[in-house]
């Protein structure tokens, strides 16, 4: 089954959110069960990118090269990028992985690669 | 609603503190009662951030507030992130002006050098979106990298400009007893020479070592009180002239425009409205520097310069000591250092120090006007704040 990062499409506006808000920010429905849950795209436009190296406790590796993309549906998310040289507008294409290990338990998210 | 005045204020250096959180309160405190002449004060508000994860110490206002002897005053601990030294105050000033106190202590105070670097950094990084930002190793310098390459993309502000801004505020820190950092640095320290790349390694690529603020302790006060009060001590009076806040989203990705600060610029717009000046009636200001950027990018978002325009200012020497608007005089979280729930006091004790023309060596010529921007989250909630000197 292919993993994905979830939205949330409001059922009055039609407005889609992430992360999720317990109200939509767009038209603030207030009732309940008001979202329907959305897959994110995963092709996407680099904004902005880093590479950390004063790293959380929980990895193990060098460098963190993280960014946040524009993905073709219009929505932006913040993610970790595989890979080396990146430049601000590149076409990327995310996959669902383990992006952090902690004590007992792996975390999922967006890590993106070139196209 | 009355007038409020900042009648009395203290400070401890900022550096790593040996001694336990509820005293890196308390000492200002002290110091702050006796500039002010008061003997006691009718509330205490304790702008903290980390007391309960990284120290050990909930309740934090409860403790200082029976350190100092001060019960049976009332006390309430402010956590607004690194926001809260300011947050605390605004919740000074209202306490005072609805009528409910004559007297309000407001102490900011911090210790992040009780646990180890990564320590500090993940709880600082708690701020952060848990399920769309932090769950990716982000962290707060992460953060500023990735705004920082965007800016300079868009407006041509280079790694040149930042160094400017952490020499500017090295130097002015030089003439900052309380500052955490008396290093003077070099463009050529920093950046030109071979030594440079060692010197000043990469953080969160294009931002360095000397572009962030250093882990700090220590802890400020100021006494906020009405004008009767304000009147007695034989010193210029001071008063909170104009307060404005306002929030962001949570997660950065979800701004339309990520380059652009909006809770910065509206707060600081409420700011002035209350207070009823311009940006331009400023003489000196305490922006938020906890990376060398953020005090280009405030400097343009408060309405100091045109968006863009700060790192040209900057360039012209216009943000120096001695320049048009003397810009973080006391060294900036950059070098006086950054114990997050202290800040937004710490940036106020040196406005009212200004303006009471203390500042020594420091000192900006004739301010009577004084501004600050304390920035909690990355942007995401934002707390200015105005005084202005009486007489």
């Amino acid at each position: 089954m292919e993993l994905n990062i979830y939205a949330y499409k409001c059922k009055r506006c039609g407005h889609v959110q992430y992360p999720y808000r317990t109200l939509c920010r767009n038209c603030k429905e207030n009732d309940h069960n008001k979202f329907d849950i959305v897959p994110l795209s995963k092709k996407g436009k680099l904004v902005t990118f880093t590479h950390l190296y004063t790293l959380p406790a929980d990895y193990e590796t060098v460098k963190l090269t993280l960014g946040i993309v524009a993905l073709e549906d219009g929505n932006k998310i913040t993610g970790q990028l595989n890979i080396k040289e990146p430049k601000i507008g590149m076409q990327v294409m995310g996959k669902v992985e383990v992006v952090r290990k902690e004590l007992y338990e792996k975390r999922l998210g967006m890590v993106f690669y070139e196209v | 609603m009355r007038d409020v005045y900042a009648v009395g204020i203290g400070i401890t250096t900022f550096a790593r503190l040996e001694y336990p959180l509820v005293e890196i309160a308390a000492y200002p405190g002290l110091m702050a009662l006796r500039d002010s002449g008061l003997k006691k004060v009718d509330h205490l508000y304790v702008a903290n951030m980390g007391g309960g994860r990284v120290n050990h110490q909930t309740g934090l206002a409860s403790a200082v507030v029976d350190n100092l002897s001060l019960t049976p005053a009332g006390a309430e601990t402010i956590e607004n992130g690194p926001a809260s030294g300011a947050s605390a105050i605004k919740q000074g000033y209202m306490a005072v002006a609805s009528g409910m106190h004559e007297t309000v202590m407001v102490v900011g105070a911090e210790r992040m050098r009780e646990v180890n670097n990564l320590e500090a950094t993940d709880f600082v990084a708690t701020l952060t979106h848990p399920h769309a930002e932090y769950i990716y190793g982000i962290t707060l310098p992460s953060l500023a990298g990735m705004f920082t390459r965007l800016y300079m993309e868009k407006y041509g502000v280079t790694s040149r400009h930042l160094a400017m801004v952490a020499v500017k505020n090295h130097a002015n820190a030089m003439f900052n007893e309380f500052a955490h950092l008396h290093q003077p640095i070099t463009i050529e320290g920093i950046l030109d020479s071979p030594e440079a790349a060692t010197n000043n390694p990469m953080v969160a690529d294009p931002l360095r070592f000397f572009d962030c603020c250093p882990v700090s302790d220590g802890g400020a006060c100021v006494i906020l009180a009405t004008a009767e009060i304000a009147k007695k001590p034989d010193k210029p009076i001071i008063k909170l002239a104009g307060i404005g806040q306002a929030t962001d989203t949570h997660a950065i990705h979800d701004r339309q425009e990520p380059t652009d600060l909006l809770a910065v610029r509206e707060a600081a717009r409420k700011c002035f409205e209350m207070a009823g000046i311009k940006p331009k009636d400023v003489d000196v200001a305490e922006l938020h520097d906890a990376f060398t950027i953020l005090e280009i990018v405030e400097s343009e978002e408060a309405g100091f310069f045109k968006k863009g325009q700060g790192h040209i200012s900057l360039e012209k020497g216009e943000t120096k000591l001695g320049g048009k608007l003397p810009i973080n005089p006391s060294g900036g979280l950059k070098a006086r250092g950054h114990p997050v729930g202290a800040t937004g006091v710490a940036q106020a004790y040196e406005i009212v120090t200004q303006l009471r023309g203390d500042a020594g060596q420091r000192q900006v010529k004739d301010a009577k006007i004084g501004f600050t921007c304390n920035f909690g989250g990355f942007g995401n909630n934002v707390v200015c704040l105005t005084f202005t000197r009486e007489s």
